[in-house]
């Protein structure tokens, strides 16, 4: 008996568990009614549990009973508080399934040239340089001639040119914005130049017809080719990050002397040589030098007043360096499974 | 071009290996793009002795050697048929990789292993010219000389204990194109000058001028031109040294006269060329311009058409050969040539470059002369040529030499300020490291007064000719990188540049209402290039007809972007570009450069469905008005108000059912649906809609002015008009706006409705209206008088009337 009477003691304190978080999931009044018939009818539990008190021992029966009274009050009790609150309009509707999809809007994205472009413009705008631009459909005077590359010179085989008319070209880099510059305003100027330039060159994964060029110009008494070094550093620091070495080359461009390409050390292995770098530990990534007197005289700029700097790097070639980019054409293929990386 | 290190090592000696000196002269300015062991292909090959051949005991065509290779003696089983004791043949050990297969059909390399051939161990493998990769035949084992050494490596034998260096030479250094060039650049890095060769020559008592003269009627394009002569010659093939040092750099031996002349020209930079003397007609060379339109065959074979202005060096009857560029085949040196006219040169480096240009000839001659030789070269070539030839094909050398050298080429002397060198560079050098650092480059510096330098500059840097030069010539000898950083820049600018940023504005705009940038090629075909109807501008030039074109407008590249899109089963794409589009300017003057109009462009671009899918939204295709909403959103976005659609119909063009885009007055661009014969082009089936605005209309925004918030309350009525069904409700708003006058506040349509409540032929159109006053509350009356008003003249001017206010 005394089995029977911890297990009706027991069964008693599952019901009131169990229709306490019953009456907690009850929205509505169907669900209420769907309450009352599993405990409060004359079938449901309580009910049931009252007709079990017959099997329970005369000296147990008034204790059982009266938990069996308190149980019907509880049930009972939740039961009326519920109608209550539902009259009221006090409960909120039942939780979603919030697994279900959102409704999604369209994401654009911007081409990661001009996001490559979007960075080294705000470094430049922080270290004191405008933004110009310029045509490019160019003449042959402010591409190469004031730039310093003599008629029948093998320096304009550097840059294979696409002609338009006699005088007419597609620029083969952004220096001619240099020019144009120069000729709208009188130093000081400091001023970055980015734009697109065309080559009549093969086009493979490393080159491509067209590309995109950012040009500096800084001019101004007293620029020395150590400022140019300090600028640069600054600016290689910034976007590529603080701890790579660098060294400067000497070069040769028409349009500056002394000229100079910039190496950073391989972020890509490390500077121990790797295939990006052809093994050499080092990245070519810029090309600068002072402004060459004859592009002053070009100009109308003294060159015995006024000295200046000017660089120039590949924006493609950044970008495929900074992402992993292995194919120069993918940037103007426009495959949306490319954009959307980015 | 390729140098030889045992070349180099002929005129200076350095200790440095040799990634180290390609390194270092990398960071002179001379850039070594390779460094190469050229033995390295040979490694584990050796020359052995046959010392014995016996009949394979299995197979008749094969026979079993014992090879000595010196320190063990192999045995080797051959199948070629030339095999015999005594022979000094080139064998493979084991792991040896032959580099060509003959039994392969792409002839791929193999790494030997040590195999039984039928039943016999082969330890080595006799090699053929054609497995060895040094010639084609492949019948039989190469027999070497007698003279090669037992055990020697075969890299060795081959004198391919070297090291080649690929070197790139930037256009302003023509003297870096040779071993001497190089060399002193070398002694810049080790402090020590180079040796040239002391030459010595023994000259017969004829003069050379019993034999030979020369004119030059065209002194400005031939500055000097001289010559010696050698009788007697055998030609025949140079000896190993020669052959090796030639093979070396990449060149195919000749003979010798010829391979001499090419040798001179690696060692010394200056070209040469030697002519027959027999095939000279009347011992006579004039140098003058060519009779354009003569044709000439030069001794590659090719016949040429000579341009005006080609310089041709000619017998006393025809041209003989394209100065400084190549020779002709009617007197080049053959097997029967005995006397030879050996020719060292000056020309004008513009003219050698407008002919090779002009005749699409680019030789190792014709890449020096038009970068610019030392004009005091050809003295030192000559004297070098007759020695080599006098060595290799014997001999009698005539006495003197022509040279016709009217204005001689001084050393240029040029004024050197130090205070410049290190007001230009930021550094603090003293004189006397600016001097020592010229006398490294054999440019001599002097002391002018006033702590000036007066400059010596050797005649074959014919890069320096201004102060600026010889600045660089001290940072680069200095050291770049020793050059401090300094950024002291001094920012104080009374004018901004300003470019402006409206691309910016509108690429973030477009970016963050869901569409993609794009960059397509501006080069296009020349049907998509007319679609549009300007002119399009040609390239003279084009890779392929596919880019024969500059594009007239930003579609053509994004529709080619999505029909390649959809080939990848993408097909809602949502685009947008800016870019330049140009034309021919007919009569105009042009943006920038005459004849040429270039304008800045924004393209957008809608395709595929509305949304993206979701399962509770119904899916549809995106429309016109799709379109009219991003268009209107991004004009508000980038600040633009005061602007009008005005529907055109063109069948013409890119689109059609356009929309002209006004702004203040102006056409800024359109929109509208792509034409279907534009669609045809690109194979698209389904519907896409189009803008495109000039980026500098856009720009004509003002700086916007607050407008102060309103203190009173707005009211609101609802009405709807019952209109004819054609009138547009464009014109209807129109009408709305201005009968309301200056007290509405805003224009919402929010419903049109065609159907049997309204009548046939007839819509009805409701609009929300608000009301506002910036200076009192409005009061019933004033709002009742206004719609009224309204009503009035909805009905006067568009036939409308009323459905019923709300």
């Amino acid at each position: 008996m005394i089995i029977l009477q911890t297990s009706m003691k027991a069964r008693i304190e599952q019901t009131r568990a169990r229709a306490a978080a019953d009456i907690d999931n009850v929205r509505n009044s169907a669900q209420l009614e769907e309450f009352r018939i599993t405990y409060l009818a004359r079938k449901g539990e309580v009910a049931s549990l009252f007709e079990l008190l017959k099997t329970v021992s005369p000296e147990e029966r008034p204790s059982i009973g009266k938990s069996l009274n308190e149980l019907r009050t509880f049930v009972q009790g939740r039961y009326d508080d519920r109608q209550k609150a539902l009259a009221a309009g006090s409960l909120g509707p039942a939780p979603a399934d919030f697994t279900l999809p959102g409704r999604d809007r369209f994401v654009g994205s911007q081409h990661p040239l001009t996001r490559t472009l979007d960075e080294i413009k705000s470094i430049f705008l922080s270290l004191g340089f405008s933004i110009a631009d310029g045509p490019e459909i160019e003449d042959d005077y402010h591409n190469f001639g004031a730039l310093n590359f003599p008629p029948d010179h093998p320096a304009r085989d550097m840059q294979d040119t696409f002609f338009l008319s006699r005088t007419g070209l597609l620029r083969t880099h952004t220096s001619p914005v240099q020019i144009r510059v120069m000729e709208e305003h009188s130093p000081p100027v400091r001023v970055i130049m980015p734009g697109k330039v065309y080559r009549n060159e093969a086009i493979n994964a490393r080159s491509y017809c067209m590309f995109h060029q950012v040009e500096g110009l800084c001019v101004d008494k007293g620029v020395s080719f150590s400022e140019l070094k300090g600028t640069l550093i600054s600016f290689i620091k910034q976007f590529y990050g603080p701890g790579l070495k660098y060294k400067f080359r000497p070069t040769f461009f028409p349009f500056t002397e002394p000229s100079a390409d910039i190496y950073i050390t391989c972020f890509i292995c490390g500077g121990t040589g790797c295939r990006t770098c052809k093994m050499s530990g080092w990245l070519e990534i810029l090309g600068c030098g002072m402004v060459h007197p004859n592009v002053f005289r070009s100009v109308g700029y003294d060159p015995e007043r006024f000295t200046g700097y000017a660089f120039g790097m590949g924006i493609e070639r950044i970008a495929m360096l900074r992402h992993g980019i292995d194919d120069i054409r993918l940037f103007f293929e426009n495959d949306l499974r490319f954009l959307q990386q980015f | 071009m390729r140098i030889l290190q045992s070349w180099l090592k002929k005129y200076i000696t350095f200790r440095m290996p040799p990634a180290q000196l390609a390194d270092r002269l990398t960071m002179l300015g001379l850039e070594f793009e390779g460094v190469e062991r050229l033995g390295e292909k040979y490694e584990g090959f050796a020359i052995g002795e046959v010392r014995q051949v016996s009949p394979h005991p299995n197979a008749d065509r094969l026979s079993v050697c014992e090879v000595n290779i010196g320190e063990e003696t192999l045995t080797v089983v051959c199948g070629a048929p030339n095999v015999s004791p005594g022979q000094k043949v080139p064998v493979a050990t084991v792991g040896a990789t032959v580099p060509q297969n003959q039994h392969d059909p792409d002839g791929k390399p193999f790494v030997l292993s040590r195999t039984s051939i039928r039943g016999v161990e082969s330890q080595g493998m006799i090699c053929s010219e054609y497995e060895l990769d040094l010639g084609k035949d492949a019948d039989g084992i190469l027999v070497l000389d007698q003279s090669a050494r037992v055990g020697q490596p075969l890299a060795d034998y081959l004198g391919l204990d070297d090291v080649g260096f690929d070197i790139e030479v930037t256009p302003n250094r023509p003297d870096w194109l040779s071993h001497i060039g190089v060399a002193r650049e070398i002694g810049v890095l080790v402090g020590r000058k180079p040796k040239l060769p002391a030459v010595r020559l023994r000259e017969c008592t004829t003069p050379i001028r019993k034999f030979l003269t020369v004119q030059v009627e065209d002194p400005e394009n031939c500055p000097r031109f001289a010559a010696r002569m050698i009788r007697g010659v055998r030609i025949g093939p140079s000896p190993q040294w020669l052959q090796k040092a030639l093979r070396g750099v990449g060149l195919r031996p000749h003979n010798n006269v010829v391979d001499v002349s090419n040798y001179v020209m690696l060692e010394s930079g200056h070209p040469m060329h030697a002519f027959d003397y027999r095939l000279l007609k009347g011992g006579t060379i004039r140098v003058r311009q060519a009779m354009p339109g003569t044709r000439f065959v030069t001794l590659d074979g090719k016949a040429h058409t000579l341009p005006e202005g080609a310089v041709m060096v000619c017998d006393a009857e025809r041209e003989v050969a394209i100065a400084g560029i190549m020779g002709g085949a009617n007197s080049e040196i053959s097997d029967e040539t005995t006397d030879v006219v050996l020719e060292a040169a000056y020309w004008s480096p513009s003219s050698i470059r407008r002919t090779a240009k002009t005749l699409g000839i680019s030789t190792d001659a014709s890449q020096r002369f038009e970068r610019g030789a030392d004009p005091n070269g050809p003295r030192y070539a000559l004297d070098r040529a007759a020695e080599l030839i006098l060595e290799c094909a014997g001999g009698t050398l005539l006495k003197g030499i022509i040279d016709v050298y009217p204005k001689k080429v001084r050393p240029r002397k040029l004024r050197l300020r130090p205070a410049r060198v290190n007001a230009l560079l930021g550094t603090t050098l003293s004189r006397a490291k600016v001097i020592a650092c010229l006398r490294l480059l054999d440019i001599k510096a002097v002391g002018i007064g006033q702590g000036d330098l007066l400059c010596t500059v050797p005649t074959y840097r014919v890069d320096i000719q201004q102060e600026i030069d010889l600045i660089e010539e001290v940072a680069r000898v200095h050291g770049y990188d020793r050059i401090e950083e300094k950024t002291g820049a001094n920012i104080d600018f009374s004018h901004r540049l300003t470019s402006s940023d409206t691309a910016d504005r509108v690429r973030r705009a477009l970016v963050g209402s869901g569409f993609h940038e794009a960059i397509t090629n501006s080069m296009v075909n020349g049907e998509l290039a007319r679609q549009e109807g300007s002119t399009p501008v040609r390239i003279l030039n084009p890779q392929n007809a596919e880019m024969a074109f500059l594009r007239t407008s930003l579609l053509p590249g994004l529709l080619e972007a999505l029909r390649k899109n959809l080939s990848h089963d993408i097909s809602t794409l949502r685009f947008f570009e800016i870019g330049h589009v140009f034309s021919l300017a007919a009569g105009e003057k042009g943006s920038f450069v005459e004849n040429f109009n270039e304008l800045e462009r924004v393209c957008i671009l809608m395709a595929g469905l509305s949304e993206p899918p979701h399962w509770e939204r119904q899916r549809r295709s995106v429309d016109i008005f799709d379109m009219k909403g991003e268009v209107a959103g991004f004009l508000k976005k980038i600040g633009l108000d005061k602007w009008r659609l005005i529907s055109y119909s063109t069948s013409d063009g890119l689109t059609d059912n356009s929309l002209a885009v006004e702004i203040e007055g102006s056409t800024a661009g359109y929109l509208g649906r792509v034409g279907d014969r534009t669609r045809d082009l690109f194979d698209l089936k389904e519907d896409v809609f189009v803008a495109e605005f000039d980026l500098a209309l856009l720009e004509r925004h003002a700086t916007r002015r607050y407008v102060p918030l309103p203190r009173y309350p707005k009211v609101k009525r609802d009405v709807a008009f019952v209109v004819d069904r054609d009138l547009s409700a464009g014109d209807l708003e129109h009408v709305i706006r201005e009968a309301c006058g200056e007290l509405l506040y805003s224009v919402e349509l929010f419903d049109v409705y065609e159907g049997d409540a309204v009548g046939e032929r007839k819509k009805s159109i409701a609009y929300s209206l608000e009301f506002l006053s910036r200076e009192r509350t409005l009061t019933d009356q004033a709002i009742e008088a206004a719609m009224q008003e309204t009503v009035r003249t909805v009905r006067e001017r568009l036939g409308g009337e009323l459905r019923g206010a709300h």
